[in-house]
This record gives structure tokens, C-alpha cells and sequence, in this order.
């Protein structure tokens, strides 16, 4: 409807919008392009919008991993042995790679340059890895390469620079056998500690102490979920867990005890052309270890550091075996050094007496067999301690046959050889105590009547000087040293003097526990106490050395030349000395071993002396706070 | 004009939907961290702009045209020898320190030449359809060459648009179609290192994900991650922390859709369907056929630009680039936008004036209906 006089003002023209088919149909196609855009979107934004969602978030929220502080080792007076160390490593998220195959080796080849690794195992090793995790490259970053790195790095998507804390051990040769190293942790190992929460980027103890208190020294990593933006920068943080540093060790080492006891058995080698050695020096009061080294060693920083091929190979294959702690693994017959074991069995058991006389000659014959003292001449009558003293093997070899091999070996075990002593650190050997049924076992012929099956009354009697397949370690030696010097009582190594949390707390004290006691009465014990005094106090013989070096010859210690390697004549030896010191009330014990010693008193000896000198010298400070 | 208020002759909502417009754009501009005050200016100064447009009488243009189609080849080839690079491409004039794109301006440049030459007569000659392809072709040339292949689509769809809307014949548009035909193969030649590889990547987006792809994906992620709701103003992964790339201009709406969805982009799509078909309605009002033409050209320059824009953001059209009008940060676009729908409200203004729009007589005259 129109209403008149009001609505036409331009007379003629058209009271309607003049539609043409042209502009019908351009209208047409707006409405079919509109309609195109908006069904396109109803399928991204709903059929796919979920999985895009995740994608966006996938995109821009990332796990990082907050890495934990390991614990720190200490000695018994707080002196740090390690410390955690800055280091860069190159990594890279094989996901944020160029997808296209060019870009893609291009860049993996540059990588290959800039970090020294090979373009075909980086391509195996991205190839292989989880793609949404973190790839270590190559080794630690040295500072030129982490700087040019830096500047590269705006160009290559999907890598960065992460800084983490590498062990570095401050006494790395010396204390090596000791502190031990730490590793990535390998697949066998993440199999039994992932209920532990481990992760399989890692690092773990993998030798002495660093593996034996791994639960204490383990800071447990904590995560956060960062948002970061396009170009990677963290903008905030979703989530976080908070890291949890591990638990400092002090450990019972006197830093500068063990220092004084490796030079001194490192010289005591070099003076007689000796390659390999080992020395523990414990507290028979405590138990604690109060140094412990292990010649050759080995520089642990190697491996936390990095380490050659080569490098590693020639540690594998060095014939000294600088890889193997032998204060702790090598197991090697005890010799003369086991005597005080048959002659408390001889004295307790009623055999002899303190008083007791036996000959002393130059051989004696058991079952056709002869067996020879270290003397090609008699030397007499002469009870226990002079025994002891002068190390007669046919002396003992009366004893041990009146004791009988079963006896023997009770006596031996109640003692602590061949028994496990649980240090603080993988690889303890408990070495060897020989019985008829150990002999029957491992004879390794089908006749169990033959000799090498069956015991005879020879292995007896070489059984008594230590000698037939009796094995012990220097740990056991010092050990058993410390039994002698504390009145029969085995004690349980340890290194462990305190355990503080990252707060200082202390949360582990020392514990002293007793495994066993010698089952011998005082009066018995201190007539073994006695030979050992004499042995060391004997003109002209081992007392020479104590002169020499102005140490006190307050003590007791035996010597021991050991046979190895068959039976015969004119076998390779292995030098000993265990002692003990002061002779009324001792607070230190030790052992020494020298790998193809010859003359125990002149190569194992003076060296132990040399560690006595150093500890009178600084008793106090030793045993103090 | 007496008689009747110039208020009332006015299309009053085409200027309120571009208004809407214009604020969603200030709104998505803010939230992907722009210079959103610049922009501000800018719809400001396009607001002034529409306002002359729409007061000036669009019919002088006709006497203009000459001289408007001779300055926008002045302006263009001024880009050649004096302007400044962006991204691999010169397409930038310096005047009186203000950054000027004179692609945006010649497009609308050329809807008014066009609509100058095709309107001298109801019926589109042969003729006339060569001198249209020799006006345009030297204009498209220069923009080819800078190279701004959006812009080149643009002038394209207009130059199409425009001669359909004129009555060009079958026959005509077929021949059209044909020399299209044989041009196209050598598109390829002519394209850019860049522009063939997004034609590439447009067929294979995952070719390339960190590359040239990365635009593409990261677009479609963005919009794709709004759902039906959106993540809200101001939220949303993508386009807060910067993995969609140009997102205040070419990719503007992809943020737009991560932080309204679905919902809103529809609503968005309606908004400009709506300006669409005002600009339409207003070319089938318009008293001469060069306000008709005009009016019909705007519409084809705002739809073909709302279309690649969006289309390229989801991923169904090659990334090329062309602003979303009104939304798109840019003063150039924006005040070329405001300008065209100044233009058409120009047209619309001095259309035939017909009362039949309400109210109704009986309220006027004081007869209540009972």
C-alpha cells in the first residue's frame, strides 16, 4: 500500500529495486561461497576439532624435566670428594625435524659436523628414538663447540642446548675405587629400578660408592609442563613437580689417610718394580674404613666427563687391570698371614699350648709327600709365638694336622675369610675357604677317589700356612687384622659414616655391627697377639723398618709370602702384611698386598710401616671431629 | 530531495553491520597483540572517509575516471621504482612517512573505472570489451610483477564480475574463458619461487609442516582447536603464543575462529552475508547503471576477498594474500573498504525513493487501525 502524497518523489521513476537475472545469480554465488566456507569449518572446527585441539596443545605445552642434584660425597671430615658440575649437551626432538626428506638430512648433517658424531649413527639414533622425547647428541659440549652451536641454533629447528650437572670426582685416581663413577643408566638396569621410579635419560651409580648408596645419592627429577611459545621460549608454567636433591654421604675415608696410603704403597711399587697393589686400613674399634686403595687406578672422570673408544678399550685390555678394585675383588691366597687362624684353633682347640715346643724343620713328609719350610735348614724347638714370629710353615703344619681340616676351616670362617663382607659398593668378593665337599665339587674329574677330587691330609697341612685354595681380599685382611687387634671380634666393614639430607639433617649414623666373634679365649688370643709383637720386633729383620721410618714398633702384624698359580716349586708369589697397632689397645688395623710380591718383609712391610708413620703423625686429627 | 530527510534515504544498516565488523576486527586485532590503537586510527579515518563517499555524488566519478585510471598506473609503477620490500615483495609507497599498499586502493580504483567504461552504453560491444582488457591489463601487469598475486585475484574476480553483471554474452565469456585457458598454463612462469610453492603446499600441506607448509597447518590447527565455542576472547593456544604466523592480517581469522568457534565464525560468515547482500541489494536500487555497475563491483571485490581470505584459513583455497576486510589489520585495506561502502551508499542515497518501507499510511495519517 501507497500512501498518496508522501512516498514518490522522483515522478517516472520505479517503486521497486530493479533485480536483474545477473545480479539474482552474483547474489547466487555469494550464497554458495558463504555456504562453502561454512560447512568447511563445521568440519574442521567439529568433526576435527578435537583432534586439532590436541594438536594445539601438543604444539605449545611441553614436559621438561627438572633434573635433580645428586647427593655429594664427603670424607669423614666434611672435604667434598665430587662435585656437580655444569655441562652442555646438544639435544634434539626428532619430531620438530624438518619433515621433507632434503631439509631433513641437511640438517642432520650439519648436526653430525657441529657435535663430531657420525651422519649415519645420529640418522639411526633419530631414527630410533621416541620421537616426542628429548635425543641426546654426542658427548658433553665443549665451550667452542657449545658457542657455535648457540649461534647455529635459530636455524635448526627441533635442537637445543641443555645445560645439566656432570659429576666430576675431585680425587678422581685416587679415590676412583672408592667413590666409583656414574653411568646413563642401561636397559638392564632400567628393567629392575623403573618400579623405583627411574627414568630411562638417567644416570646412575654404576661402581663403588656412587652405585653402593645410588638409593641415598639418587635425587629424584621432578617435571614441569611449560607452555612455550612459536619460537620455544617458556611463556608460563601449567604444572610443576619440584626436584628432590639426593642425600650427602660422609663417608669413614680420612681424605688425607688415603692419600698417604696411596702414595705409600705407589712408592713401596715403584721401589721394587711392582705393578700392582692394594692396602685397607679400618678401625678395629669401628669397623669404618678408613682408606682403601686399589693400584693401578683408573681416572673416573673419563667416564662421566666422556671417553674415547680407544681410551675405553685400553682400560678393558690393560693387563694390570687398572678396572679392577682390588681391595675389594681380588681374591688371592692369604699365605703365612693365616697362621694366627691355626694357631688360635691349635691353642683353643687343646692341640698346643702356649708353652708347647714343636720342631722346626726344614720339610716334613705327609702321605709320600713332601712339604718344605720357607728355611732349607732346622730351626729348632720352639713354641707358638716364636712360631708366629719366624713364620715356620712345618710348625704349622703340625698344628693343622692335629687340628683336622674341618676344624681349620671353622676356626677360618669364624674368623671372617670366606664370608661376604657387605661394603657400601658392588663387586665385594668374600674369597674361599676350602672344605672336602667344596674339593669333591670342583675337582673337576670323574674319579672322585683321585687326589685332585678327594681331601687329603697335604691339603690339610697347606690349608694351616694358608696356602691350598684359601682366598682372601686385602678388605677381609684388614678385617681380620682388626679381629686380632680387638680380641676376637669380626666386625662389618663400612664406609658410610653419616647420611644427611639436602637439609643437613643427619639421617643414617654409623653402625657398628659385629658379623662374628672368634670363639678362643683371651688367653689364647693374646698368645697369637704375642708372636705377631715379636714378628715385628725381631732384630735385625722387620724391626729394620720400623727403625728406619721412627715408627714405634708398638703393634702386631704378620708377614706373608703366598704361592699361586699350582703346586710345585718356585711358584710366583704374592706378597702380604696385615698389623695392627697400638699393641694394648688398637685403633688401627691394615693389610697390604703386593701382586707378585716376593719377599713380604722387604716389599709388603715397609710399606705398611710408611702408613704408620703418616697415622701416628696425625692420630688426632684422623680420629677427630 | 525535499520532503523526504537524507536520513531516511540512507541504507542504515549496511554501515551498522561494517561497524560490527570493524569492532570484531579491533577486538581479534587486540587479542594477537597488534598495534590495535593504530587501528583504531584507522577505522576512525575510514569512518571520515565513508562519510565524504557517501556526501560526495558518485556521479562525478564518471568525469573522473580518466583521471583516476591514470593516477592508480602513476601509483602503481611509483611502487616499482620507489618502493619499499616486505617479505620478498615491493609493494610498499612511503607518503609523508605513512606506509601506503596502492594495490589496496586500485582495487577499488579499478571497480570505478570499470564501471565508468561499462556503463557508456546498456550493452557491452566487442569493442568495449577490448578496451576494458586493455584499461585492465597494464594495471594487473604492474601488481603481477611486484609480485602480488592476492591482489592479482582481486582484480581478476572484479574484471569477471563486473563484465557479467554488465550482460556480457555467452559468447563474450566464453572467449574470456578461453584466452583464461591458454594464459593459465603459464601462470607457473610467471609465479614466483614462493607462490609456486604455496600453490604446492596448498595440494600437500604435510609436504612441508616446519617449512612453507607451516602457515597452512599451523592456520588450520588454530581454527580447527576453537571447536563450537571457541577458547574465548583473548584465549587459545595457537594464536596467543604466536605459532599462527601474519595473525593479525592474512591469518587474522584463524585466531578469530580459535577464540570464538564455530559459533561465531558462522556468525562472523552471516555478518558479512548480510553487508553482501545490502551492497547487492543496493546495486539492484541504484538509478544508473554506473551506480549499478559500482555497487556490483564493490560486491565482487568484498565477496572475492572475504572468500580467499577465509578459504585460505581453513585450508580450502591457496594462501595468497588478501586482508579480510574490515577485520584484517591494515589502514590501506581498511580505508578502501570504508571508502567503497561510502561509495554504494552514495548510490544508494540518490536511488528512486518509493515508500514502500513502513510505516504504514494508517499511522501516518492518524487512521488506527481498531
Amino acid at each position: 500500500m501507497i500512501e498518496p502524497g508522501r512516498g514518490i518523489v522522483f515522478a517516472g521513476a520505479s517503486s521497486r529495486p530493479r533485480w536483474s537475472l545477473r545480479l539474482v545469480a552474483a547474489g547466487l554465488v555469494a550464497v554458495v561461497a558463504l555456504s562453502a566456507l561454512a560447512i568447511k569449518l563445521a568440519g574442521l572446527q567439529v568433526t576435527e576439532g578435537s583432534s586439532l585441539a590436541a594438536l594445539a596443545h601438543e604444539n605449545s605445552v611441553h614436559r621438561i624435566v627438572l633434573e635433580a642434584d645428586r647427593g655429594i660425597i664427603y670424607d669423614r671430615h666434611g672435604v667434598a670428594l665430587v662435585q656437580n658440575s655444569p655441562a652442555w649437551n646438544l639435544e634434539l626432538i626428532p619430531a620438530a625435524l624438518p619433515f621433507t626428506t632434503g631439509a631433513r638430512q641437511a640438517e642432520i648433517a650439519e648436526l653430525a659436523a657441529l657435535s663430531g658424531v657420525s651422519p649415519v649413527t645420529l640418522t639411526i639414533a633419530v631414527d630410533e628414538a621416541d620421537p616426542y622425547g628429548s635425543l641426546q647428541v654426542g658427548p658433553n659440549l665443549t665451550e667452542a663447540q657449545e658457542l657455535a652451536l648457540a649461534e647455529r641454533l635459530p636455524g635448526l629447528p627441533g635442537v637445543s642446548i641443555a645445560r645439566h650437572s656432570v659429576r666430576t670426582y675431585l680425587y678422581p685416581t685416587i679415590l676412583g675405587h672408592v667413590v666409583g663413577y656414574v653411568g646413563p643408566i642401561d636397559s638392564t638396569e632400567l628393567k629392575m629400578l623403573r618400579k623405583l621410579g627411574y627414568q630411562p635419560d638417567e644416570v646412575v651409580g654404576k661402581v663403588g660408592v656412587e652405585a653402593g648408596l645410588e638409593r641415598q645419592l639418587r635425587g629424584v627429577d621432578g617435571w614441569a609442563d611449560v607452555v612455550v611459545d612459536a619460537r620455544g621460549r617458556a611463556v608460563r608454567t601449567v604444572a610443576t613437580h619440584s626436584p628432590a636433591a639426593g642425600d650427602s654421604v660422609y663417608l669413614t675415608i680420612d681424605l688425607q689417610l688415603q692419600l698417604a696410603t696411596a702414595s705409600a704403597v705407589e712408592a713401596g711399587l715403584v721401589r721394587d718394580h711392582k705393578k700392582a697393589g692394594a692396602s685397607v686400613v679400618v678401625d678395629p674399634r669401628t669397623g669404618e674404613v678408613l682408606a682403601l686403595v686399589s693400584i693401578p687406578g683408573y681416572d673416573t672422570n673419563l667416564f662421566t666427563h666422556g671417553i674415547s673408544r680407544a681410551g675405553y678399550d685400553g682400560l678393558i685390555n690393560d693387563p694390570q687391570r687398572p678396572l679392577l678394585n682390588r681391595a675389594i675383588a681380588g681374591q688371592y691366597a692369604p699365605g703365612s698371614t693365616f697362621k694366627m687362624v691355626t694357631a688360635v684353633a691349635g691353642l683353643q682347640e687343646g692341640k698346643i699350648t702356649p708353652a708347647t715346643l714343636l720342631n722346626c724343620p726344614s720339610y716334613l713328609t705327609y702321605g709320600g709327600w713332601v712339604y718344605h719350610n720357607w728355611a732349607g735348614y732346622s730351626l729348632g724347638y720352639m713354641n707358638v709365638a716364636k712360631a708366629l714370629a719366624v713364620s715356620c710353615d712345618t710348625f704349622f703344619y703340625q698344628v693343622a694336622e692335629r687340628v683336622g681340616d674341618v676344624t681349620l676351616a671353622r676356626y677360618a670362617r669364624a674368623f671372617g675369610f670366606g664370608t661376604g663382607k657387605s661394603l657400601e659398593m658392588p663387586g665385594v668378593e668374600a674369597g674361599l675357604v676350602p672344605d672336602r665337599i667344596w674339593k669333591a665339587i670342583s675337582c673337576g674329574v670323574p674319579d672322585l677317589n683321585s687326589d685332585a677330587c678327594r681331601w687329603t691330609v697335604g691339603d690339610t697341612v697347606t690349608f694351616g700356612i694358608g696356602q691350598s685354595a684359601l682366598l682372601t681380599t686385602p678388605l677381609n685382611q684388614a678385617v681380620y687384622a682388626a679381629a686380632l687387634a680387638n680380641g676376637g671380634r669380626v666386625l662389618q666393614p663400612t664406609l658410610v659414616h653419616e647420611v644427611r639430607d639436602s637439609a643437613g639433617r643427619v639421617i643414617q649414623k654409623l653402625k657398628t655391627a659385629v658379623m662374628s666373634t672368634v670363639p678362643a679365649s683371651a688367653f689364647n688370643m693374646a698368645a697369637v697377639r704375642e708372636g705377631m709383637r715379636e714378628e715385628i720386633n725381631r732384630p735385625y729383620n722387620m724391626n729394620y723398618w720400623f727403625r728406619a721410618a721412627g715408627v714405634p714398633a708398638d703393634g702386631g702384624g704378620k708377614t706373608g709370602t703366598a704361592q699361586w698359580g699350582g703346586s710345585g716349586l718356585n711358584l710366583p708369589t704374592h706378597a702380604w702384611f696385615v698389623f695392627f697397632a697400638p699393641f694394648a689397645q688398637p685403633d688401627v688395623a691394615l693389610s697390604i698386598f703386593v701382586e707378585r710380591g716376593e719377599l713380604s718383609e722387604v716389599e709388603a712391610a715397609p710399606i705398611g710401616v710408611q702408613i704408620m708413620k703418616f697415622f701416628n703423625a696425625h692420630r688426632s686429627a684422623i680420629q677427630g671431629p | 530531495m525535499t520532503g523526504i530527510s537524507a536520513w531516511r534515504r540512507l541504507d542504515r544498516a549496511q554501515p551498522l553491520i561494517a561497524g560490527v565488523l570493524a569492532l570484531v576486527g579491533l577486538m581479534t586485532i587486540y587479542s594477537a597483540g597488534a598495534d590495535w590503537g593504530r587501528q583504531l586510527a584507522w577505522v576512525g579515518l575510514g569512518a571520515i572517509t565513508y562519510a565524504a563517499a557517501a556526501w560526495f555524488d558518485y556521479r562525478r566519478l564518471l568525469a573522473l575516471a580518466p583521471g583516476i585510471y591514470a593516477g592508480m598506473l602513476l601509483a602503481l609503477v611509483a611502487v616499482h621504482l620507489v618502493g619499499h620490500s616486505a617479505l620478498g615483495a615491493r609493494r610498499w609507497l612511503s607518503i609523508a612517512g605513512f606506509p601506503l599498499e596502492p594495490s589496496e586502493l586500485s582495487k577499488l580504483l579499478l571497480v570505478v573505472v570499470m564501471a565508468a567504461l561499462l556503463s557508456r552504453a546498456e550493452t557491452l560491444s566487442w569493442r568495449r570489451l577490448g578496451i576494458a582488457l586493455l584499461m585492465a591489463g597494464p594495471a594487473a601487469a604492474l601488481i603481477v610483477t611486484q609480485p602480488d598475486l592476492g591482489t592479482t585475484i582481486v582484480f581478476t574476480a572484479i574484471f569477471a564480475g563486473m563484465l557479467f553483471v554488465a550482460g556480457a554474452r555467452p559468447a563474450q565469456i566464453l572467449t574470456l574463458a578461453a584466452a583464461a585457458a591458454v594464459t593459465l598454463p603459464l601462470l607457473p612462469v610467471l609465479l614466483h619461487g614462493y607462490q609456486r610453492a604455496r600453490l604446492a603446499i596448498f595440494l600437500d600441506p604435510n609436504s612441508d609442516p616446519l617449512g612453507a607448509g607451516y602457515n597452512l597447518l599451523q592456520a588450520r590447527i588454530a581454527v580447527g582447536a576453537g571447536g563450537f565455542f571457541g577458547q574465548g576472547w583473548l584465549h587459545g593456544l595457537q594464536g596467543q603464543l604466536g605459532f599462527v604466523p601474519e595473525r593479525a592480517t592474512d591469518f587474522v581469522f584463524a585466531i578469530f575462529a580459535e577464540q570464538f568457534g564455530l559459533f561465531g565464525s558462522l556468525v562472523l560468515i552471516a555478518l558479512f552475508g548480510a553487508l553482501l547482500i545490502r551492497v547487492l541489494g543496493s546495486a539492484a536500487m541504484a538509478p544508473d547503471r554506473f551506480g549499478r555497475l559500482l555497487a556490483a563491483g564493490v560486491f565482487v571485490m568484498l565477496l572475492v576477498q572475504v572468500m580467499e581470505n577465509i578459504g585460505m584459513n581453513v585450508g580450502l583455497l591457496p594462501i595468497a594474500g588478501i586482508p579480510l576486510p574490515l577485520i584484517s589489520y591494515g589502514g590501506s585495506a581498511t580505508i578502501t573498504t570504508m571508502a567503497a561502502l561510502g561509495l554504494v551508499q552514495s548510490v544508494v542515497r540518490r536511488r528512486a525513493w518509493v515508500a514502500h518501507q513502513p510505516p504504514p499510511a494508517a499511522f501516518e495519517g492518524g487512521l488506527r487501525p481498531i
